[in-house]
This record gives C-alpha cells, structure tokens and sequence, in this order.
C-alpha cells in the first residue's frame, strides 16, 4: 500500500545544520509542528525502536480559540517512533497523521534522506502511508509523478 | 468521513500491486480489449482478466461491451480522489518545508554570525604572481 507523496528541497547549509533539526530538542522545536502551535520536546530517544515524546501547545490565536470552542486542551502529547536512524544520512520515523479534519487517524511513515550536492544539502522525504509489516518491501518511489501523468489524462 | 477514509485505503492497496499499475498505465492509452491488455502488459490473459475485475471493483476501470468484445477504459474519479489527497498532505507538508528553511537560517545566524550568507571566501586569498618575463 504506497502513499504517494515524495518532496525534495536543496537548502545552503551543512549536513550537520540539517540533521540538527530534524533530531535535536532545539531543532525540532525550531520548526516542528503544525501552523498557529509551539513544539516542546519532553524526551528523544534518538535510536530505531526509540521514540520522541513532545508536547503540542496552541499559540495561535485562532488554534486557541478552536481548541476551547471543541472542549479540547490547548497542550496534547504526542509520539513518534523511529525506526531508521543512520546519522546525517537517513531517518526514518512514523507518526499517526490525526491533524486532517474528517478523515480518522492512520500511520504515515516519513523518511528523510540527506544527500551532500555541489549546491547543499539535498533533502528527499517520502511519505509512505502503510502498514507495518510491508515497509520493508517498499520499493516504488516515483508515485507521484505517475499519479501526475495519470490525472492529465482526465484533464 | 469514515467511508470517504476506508475507500483511500482500498485505493492505495489496489494500486500497489505492480500489475495492476502496469494495466493501469497501458490502459492511459485508451480503451482496450483484453487481448491488447495481455500483448502490452505480458501477463497471461486469466492474470489480466482478474487484475481488470478488481480495478473494476475499486472502481478504476469500467468495461462496455462492442459487438462481440468488451473494452476497458480507465475512469477519473478515484484518481482525482487520490490527487485530491496528495494536495492536502502536501500543503501541510510545504508549510512545514517553509518553516524548516526559516529555522535553517536563524540558526546559522546564531551559530556561525560571522558567515556571509554567499558562498565563503578563502580565508588567505591566493596573491597572483607575477610572470616573471621569459
């Protein structure tokens, strides 16, 4: 089961700038997280089977005030589990995507792969959403591009 | 919203098969026979036939008849379904992008302050010797 999302992005930096952020407290917290919330980091156990544990605050005016309108708190803990850790170069985690109105909460696998180019750092995520047991198979990447071709068909 | 959720799934294991994707992209074409399937696709025809039942089912490909023939063509439907998705998840992504190249840049002001944000120079410049006239 292939979900077919993968972004590339080249940013000036060095790989340990871009590693930082994806796999320290102030990184994280530097970025993370949706629009209109802060990111707190409780505990990073930076290793495949680890997990990071951080705690999601509404900031945003309008956040705040959706979250008190649904009866809901302004502060939720949340989880992700690693399962590839290879510094500097590839990580892998899963994270149960709960943040899409209407649609009821599934896994999404991302994985991020850092590649050193002549211009910067080369910054590929894939987002696979699928089960456990058939992440090792994955195996197809370009989805997305085959979903573009397929959609100008019909347009 | 529950059902608009279980058929997303459905949808992605359909298409996860390699077969089925290879029907699938014969059949961007234009309407075929089966028999023009089994050529484009090398699988044997029983394979196709059971791969255009499930696309059937899942709602990929329809099937009309022609004299003594039935062709399959591809619908829109579930592929504008599935694009739709993409976007969704992908503008969540983009934001998130935007604020990590922000983040990338503060904290390299923070860290090296003294770094021109243009690639940097060498720190002894090389002085250009004098050719001495030959």
């Amino acid at each position: 089961m292939k979900q077919p999302l993968i972004m590339e992005r080249t940013y000036r930096a060095t790989l340990d700038e871009v590693w930082n952020l994806w796999t320290t407290a102030d990184g994280i917290e530097s970025w993370w997280g949706p629009e209109g919330f802060r990111v707190k980091v409780r505990t990073i156990d930076l290793r495949a089977g680890g997990a990071l544990l951080y705690e999601m605050i509404a900031v945003g005016e309008q956040q705040i005030a959706f979250m008190q309108s649904a009866g809901m708190p302004l502060s939720t803990l949340t989880t992700i589990r690693y399962r590839e850790v290879h510094a500097k170069t590839r990580l892998a985690y899963t994270t149960t995507a709960d943040f899409i109105p209407g649609v009821a909460p599934y896994d999404v696998t991302t994985l991020v792969e850092l590649h050193q180019e002549s211009n910067g750092i080369r910054m590929v995520l894939t987002h696979d959403r699928m089960h456990d047991d058939i992440w090792s198979q994955r195996a197809t990447m370009g989805w997305e591009s085959q979903l573009q071709k397929l959609n100008k068909v019909f347009t | 919203m529950c059902i608009y959720t279980i058929m997303h799934s459905y949808v992605f294991e359909v298409l996860a098969d390699p077969s089925r994707r290879k029907i699938v992209e014969t059949l961007r074409a234009g309407e075929c026979a089966v028999n023009d399937v089994v050529a484009r696709v090398a699988i044997q025809q029983s394979g196709v036939s059971r791969h255009l039942r499930i696309l059937m089912e899942a709602g990929f490909v329809q099937m009309r008849p022609a004299g003594t023939q039935r062709l399959y063509s591809l619908r829109a439907e579930p592929f504008r379904e599935l694009d739709t998705w993409v976007a969704l998840y992908r503008n969540l992504w983009e934001t998130r992008l935007d604020r990590f190249g922000a983040a990338l840049e503060r904290s390299q002001q923070v860290n090296r302050p003294s770094q021109p944000s243009r690639p940097s120079q060498p720190s002894r410049p090389a002085r250009p010797r004098k050719k001495k006239a030959a």
